[in-house]
């Protein structure tokens, strides 16, 4: 009962703002959404308590969905550590930015809907992490995708946000694709989609092969592939990473919520989900390392090159799926789920962070045009030091450290502990990616903040400290910050304490266990990135502090290369020139050609003509005399008596 | 074999409505100018009466030297045709009245030509055939020039008239034929001789006389060419009677003919009506979309209509002729229905006949353009329609009987029909009115809501005994 | 082979219709021919024209004429072929019995309600 009240309230309370928004007003649409929610996460809390804690994973079945031939799928929402997790995480971080969004979005006309997008899609994400199959699953993928479309777009009068949505949803759709088919390939393989018949079945189907064109390629390594490539396009992993930075096109909340928080994680979840799948397709995490590893190490060059504060955040948050995605690649999937938490909560309050400096510059996001307003609003430049700090993993080891320090530390050590060459591969991009995390992180930090006041006089004079429907949930994500990491740690990644914590939720190869290795590694691998991260930190307060003139040296310096990650790599051009010309001039040669004059012309138009032709000489028979309808008559009846003598 | 007086009773309806119409004539002609509106109604009143006589027979029975038969198909088919005489006269009440065709003989002669129409379903010999037929058709080349002062009226009458012989002509040559192969004019004794052995040619060729002889009374392609101008230039009631009773009892009486005596020439027969039916369907769906007149178009509509009902006909089966009779039961009902809307156009008291008039009912008088609504969907056989279901039932005959490309012809024509059907609704609906129309008299719009109630929803609740009641007609023809 | 014998049979029958026709038409040359022989002939104008009432025989289909004449030749018609019915009628009584009796009453009573109707219409009156 409190699973389902804990995924349908967020429904209910969408349904009720979205179609009598009017009728109960602006402050009613906002008390029943936030009611819900914080209901849902207390819900939820007590979930975790009693399914990760407890040990009572659990099945509840809903109704039956499809029963067609051997295809069987029901809804059922599944709840074991994994999605107890992911509800907490999702709950916890939705309640934040709906209780944050009255604030944010106090001066917008229309938040009836806004509140009703927010919970529609918190109930979409919640039915994608607590699906039993993967069809299920992918109606809340879907369904996020079109809540995301829907708040990318809640601006619709913004140019800019039309094609930033139609872009997130047309590159998911290619990720999509890849997972339709991705899940095809499990229903012919495993002859169904539920995860209870799977997953014990993934082992005996370790060497089935798929025949492609006389190849023998391995059928789980493909089948992996491809829901690999649907969690690339909803997780922004390079080459489908393109149309998260534009996604921040939406409301601040939004991008929180479900462009660093929840949605673009979804794809991490999926590939620990399918972890039982995913561990007898070592191809397929080879190639899922390497592009985590390169995305993680790609973004955070384009990070510091860009000047709108919330771009640079979106590609941090790009960045650190980059390095889950490599965390699963070396079957640390603990790590990554890990890393997912901590970074769910420093990342949305990074993104309200930003929000607040936005909505105290009023509405200002380039970061050129801010500084020298620490002293303004120190609440929010508190909260934005915490968050750094937790982004950039800096702690003091065997003491304490803010939530980045114990996750991604984890998951660079056991890239390295897993020994393969991927691995360390991923081990030293991710280091790389590091440094310049910790970088860009305090670039912004002192940009924002720090400096003279780079802004106009009336918007200086407006600068103001956001109210306590804002900062209320700064302080809740900011303690987040502190202690999720070290208080996961045990529970998610720790020694012993890790199996007791999963109980089969995420099953790891005992050859594959690289977290174990990662915790009888060496030690200066742990102790790298956080020094690597400091050298971040004290290069950034010397390039935009001490010696502002660094920078722009530099970037002379190294100009062809500053071009092209300042372009972020001309993917979007790139991709304008081999996919987007040739599309429309695809589909402009088939509406003018296939549909106008072949399609078209020869049906209905041409059909309608000569209907009409014949029509008019059907009635021009009728003349009006007598005699030629005596002579129609008698034509008639000798034909019909000919065609006897005639007949075969 | 000599005729007794027991002969009387299978035919006592006809006598009784023959009878009945002299003594109306006699009655008319004794009370003067005012009498119209009396023997109107007594007109009615005998034809209810011939209708419970002819629910109080039952079963198989043949009289006067077996030129007569009446079984359960005569009966259905007789109650339809007077179903149809009695909404055409109730809805011709008011405009004979107003269009200077006040006279007493108007009622008269549908009454005649109704006895007529019962005499042919009732033929069991092809001379009865004739002169049922002829009583008939004499009666309504009368009724088509009865404004005897419009040109067009006249001229609708004698184009009528002169094509009509014409096709009597054929028909008696056919008849004539027939005789001088099969040795006889009796239907029973002609599917003897027909299942004893092969049939000759001489026979076909009679037999395909006489099918061109019916088919011209049912305005069959390409026998069709006087209906559009006969519907144009006769008074709208006219035009309604005869879209409706002598379709129905033409065929009824070619169902009879083909299905009876020449039953085991299937084969033969088949090809000329199949011939007719692809004819009529097409002609009939694609002359209507140039039509600016409604009366046309209903001419066109008919045409169409009476395509669809041979491909019922062509299929040679129990099903197919139950679907038949089905849909002329419909057929009639919402043919009278639009017909009575047709007549009530009128704008400032002057009676308008142009589809185009229609613009804007929907504002002027919202429920009689819903009503026309009702019976264009239904005429284009959009479900829930009552329409759709008659031509569902004789798609389903003719697809089972093997009759595949017909059938996928009539569903085309069907969807081509669909365009001039919508035309009319479209301007009814969305057009701005020009000039309002009158509002219609009460008679006219209780015959338009009863009517339109039928076509839907009524239809779908009554359903039930019409199926078994034309299922049951039908096997009386197979037995 | 039996339908031919049938047919031949069936032709048969109408060999006194053959003859009679036959007959018929050298009555009518005999008559016709016989009156050009045997009569005077002295032709004038009043002579040769086609009727003392009437239209010309060879001439414009299209003229006027007055209705009545139509009128009365359908009436005549009516009753002329009432006669045609009566003979064979009143020949045959004996065999047809009570019932052709009726029928005949049936059918005079017929007309004399449409010789009613035309009377009281004024069908008959010439002016």
């Amino acid at each position: 009962m409190a699973v389902i009240a804990a995924i349908f309230l967020p429904l209910l309370a969408a349904f009720i703002a979205g179609f009598f928004g009017r009728r109960i007003g602006d402050r009613g649409s906002q008390l029943v959404t936030c009611g819900a929610m914080v209901a849902a996460l207390v819900l939820s809390v007590m979930l975790f308590i009693d399914v990760a804690i407890n040990g009572h994973a659990r099945v509840v079945p809903l109704a039956n969905w499809v029963a067609s031939g051997d295809f069987h799928v029901d809804w059922a929402l599944r709840v074991d550590t994994l999605t107890a997790v992911m509800l907490i995480v999702v709950n916890g971080v939705s309640t934040m930015v709906h209780i944050y969004s009255v604030g944010y979005m106090s001066h917008d006309p229309d938040k009836p809907r806004f509140m009703s997008y927010l919970s529609l899609f918190t109930f979409m994400m919640l039915m994608l992490v607590t699906s039993d199959n993967l069809l299920q699953m992918f109606f809340g993928w879907e369904g996020v995708g079109v809540a995301s479309y829907l708040l990318i777009n809640f601006w619709f009068e913004k140019k800019s946000a039309n094609d930033a949505s139609m872009k997130a949803f047309l590159v998911n759709r290619v990720g999509d694709f890849g997972f339709a088919l991705g899940i095809f390939s499990i229903f012919i393989i495993f002859g169904s989609v539920e995860f209870g018949t799977i997953f014990p079945a993934a082992a005996g189907k370790a060497h089935a092969t798929f025949n492609f064109l006389g190849w023998h390629v391995s059928a789980l390594d493909c089948a992996c592939l491809l829901l690999f490539v649907g969690a690339m396009g909803k997780s922004a992993q390079l080459g489908l990473h393109t149309w998260l930075p534009d996604a921040m096109e939406g409301p601040t909340p939004v991008s929180a919520l479900i462009h660093a928080a929840t949605m673009v994680t979804a794809g991490v979840f999926m590939l620990a989900r399918m972890s039982p799948v995913f561990e007898y397709a070592p191809t397929a995490l080879a190639v899922v390392t390497v592009l985590g590893a390169l995305t993680a190490f790609v973004a955070a060059t384009i990070g510091m090159t860009q000047f709108d504060i919330k771009r640079v955040i979106a590609y941090s948050t790009m960045s650190q799926l980059g390095y889950m995605f490599f965390a699963i690649g070396v079957s640390a999937y603990q790590a990554a789920v890990f890393h997912l938490m901590t970074h769910a909560f420093f990342k949305a309050l990074l993104f309200l962070g930003a929000g607040s400096v936005i909505h105290a510059m009023s509405g200002e996001q380039d970061m050129r045009k801010m500084g020298g307003i620490w002293r303004l609003i120190p609440f929010t430049y508190a909260v934005m030091w915490i968050g750094n700090l937790a982004l950039a993993g800096v702690g003091i080891p065997g003491v304490f450290g803010f939530a980045g320090f114990y996750s991604k530390d984890i998951i660079l050590e056991a890239a390295y502990g897993s020994g393969t060459a991927v691995g360390h591969f991923a081990y030293w991009l991710g280091i790389a990616a590091a440094f310049m995390t910790a970088f860009y992180s305090w670039r912004l930090l002192i940009m924002t903040f720090h400096g003279k006041p780079r802004a106009s006089k009336e918007v200086m004079d407006h600068v103001h400290e956001s109210p306590v429907v804002m900062t209320g949930p700064l302080t809740v994500l900011a303690i987040g910050a502190l202690i999720a990491g070290i208080g996961g740690y045990e529970w998610f990644v720790g020694h012993e304490a890790r199996a007791e914590f999963w109980r089969g939720a995420i099953q790891v190869l005992h050859a594959h266990d690289s977290i174990h290795a990662a915790h009888e590694g060496r030690e200066w691998v742990g102790v790298l990135p956080l020094f690597v991260g400091l050298a971040g930190i004290a290069l950034a307060y010397v390039c935009y502090m001490f010696v502002p003139g660094i920078p722009a040296t530099f970037t002379k310096v190294v100009k062809p290369l500053h071009v092209l990650v300042f372009n972020k790599y001309f993917f979007d051009q790139i991709y304008d020139v081999l996919f987007v010309k040739p599309a429309r001039l695809l589909g402009f040669g088939l509406w003018k050609a296939g549909d106008g004059a072949i399609i078209d012309g020869l049906g209905p138009d041409g059909v309608a003509k000569t209907t009409r032709g014949v029509a008019a000489g059907v009635s021009r028979l009728q003349s009006g005399y007598v005699y030629h309808y005596a002579f129609a008559m008698v034509i008639g009846v000798v034909a019909l008596v000919g065609w006897f003598y005639f007949k075969p | 074999m000599q005729p007794v007086l027991t002969d009387l009773i299978p035919a006592l309806p006809e006598i009784f409505l023959a009878v009945a119409a002299l003594l109306l004539l006699m009655l008319g002609v004794f009370s003067g100018k005012n009498g119209t509106r009396l023997v109107s109604g007594l007109a009615l009143v005998a034809l209810v009466v011939t209708a419970v006589l002819l629910f109080r027979q039952e079963g198989y029975d043949v009289a006067f030297s077996g030129l007569f038969i009446t079984d359960s198909f005569a009966v259905f088919s007789k109650l339809l045709i007077l179903l149809g005489t009695g909404l055409s006269l109730i809805i011709a009440q008011n405009f004979i009245a107003r269009e200077d065709m006040d006279r007493f003989e108007y009622p008269v002669l549908m009454v005649l030509a109704t006895v007529g129409m019962m005499m042919m379903v009732s033929a069991n010999d092809l001379l009865s055939l004739y002169v049922g037929l002829e009583l008939q058709s004499l009666s309504l080349y009368v009724i088509a020039a009865f404004r005897r002062d419009s040109a067009k009226s006249t001229e609708a009458g004698l184009k009528y008239f002169v094509l009509g012989a014409l096709s009597s002509g054929m028909l008696l040559y056919g008849i004539s034929m027939i005789y001088g192969f099969a040795g006889t004019t009796n239907f029973i004794t002609i599917a003897q001789v027909l299942q004893a052995g092969p049939a000759s040619l001489g026979v076909i060729v009679g037999l395909v006389f006489v099918a061109a002889g019916l088919a011209f009374k049912i305005s069959a392609v390409p026998f069709h060419m006087w209906t559009p101008d006969v519907y144009e230039g006769a008074p709208t009631p006219v035009s309604a009677f005869f879209a409706v009773a002598p379709k129905v009892a033409a065929i009824c009486l070619f169902i009879r003919v083909l299905e009876g005596p020449f039953g085991s020439l299937l084969p033969q027969w088949r090809q000329v009506i199949e011939f007719c039916a692809v004819a009529s369907m097409l002609v009939g769906s694609l002359a209507a979309i140039r039509q600016t007149n409604i009366k046309r178009l209903m001419a066109y509509s008919s045409i169409a209509n009476i395509g669809y009902a041979l491909v019922g006909v062509a299929a040679g089966t129990a099903d197919g002729v139950q679907a038949v009779l089905i849909y002329m039961a419909i057929y009639l009902v919402m043919t009278v229905g639009t017909f009575a809307i047709i007549i009530g156009m009128r704008q400032k008291g002057k009676a308008v006949e142009e589809i185009a008039d229609l613009a804007g009912l929907s504002k002027t008088s919202p429920m009689l353009a819903l009503a026309l609504a009702v019976f264009m969907f239904s005429m284009a056989g959009v479900p829930p329609a009552a329409g759709f279901f008659g031509k569902l039932l004789v798609f389903m005959a003719a697809w089972k009987a093997g009759l595949y490309p017909l059938s996928i012809i009539m569903a085309l024509t069907s969807g081509i029909s669909l365009y001039y059907y919508l035309k009319v609704c479209k301007v009814s609906w969305f057009d701005d009115v020009k000039e309002p129309l009158d509002r219609p008299a009460a008679g006219l719009s209780w015959v338009v809501t009863a009517t339109a109630l039928v076509v839907f929803p009524v239809a779908l609740v009554i359903g039930t005994p019409v199926l078994n009641g034309a299922a049951a007609a039908a096997a009386s023809l197979f037995h | 082979m039996s339908s031919q014998v049938m047919s031949t049979e069936l032709l048969s029958q109408y060999l006194p219709i053959l003859i009679f026709v036959g007959i018929a038409a050298v009555i009518a040359a005999a008559m016709l021919f016989g009156s050009m022989l045997v009569a005077k002939q002295k032709p004038d104008s009043e002579k040769l024209s086609a009727y003392e009432c009437g239209f010309e025989p060879f001439n414009d289909a299209r003229s006027k004429f007055d209705v009545r004449f139509y009128l009365v030749a359908i009436l005549f018609i009516i009753f002329d072929l009432e006669v045609a019915f009566l003979f064979p009628w009143a020949v045959s009584l004996g065999r047809i019995g009570l019932f052709g009796f009726w029928s005949m009453m049936a059918f005079l009573g017929i007309l004399t309600i449409g010789f009613i109707y035309e009377w009281k219409k004024g069908a008959l009156d010439w002016e």
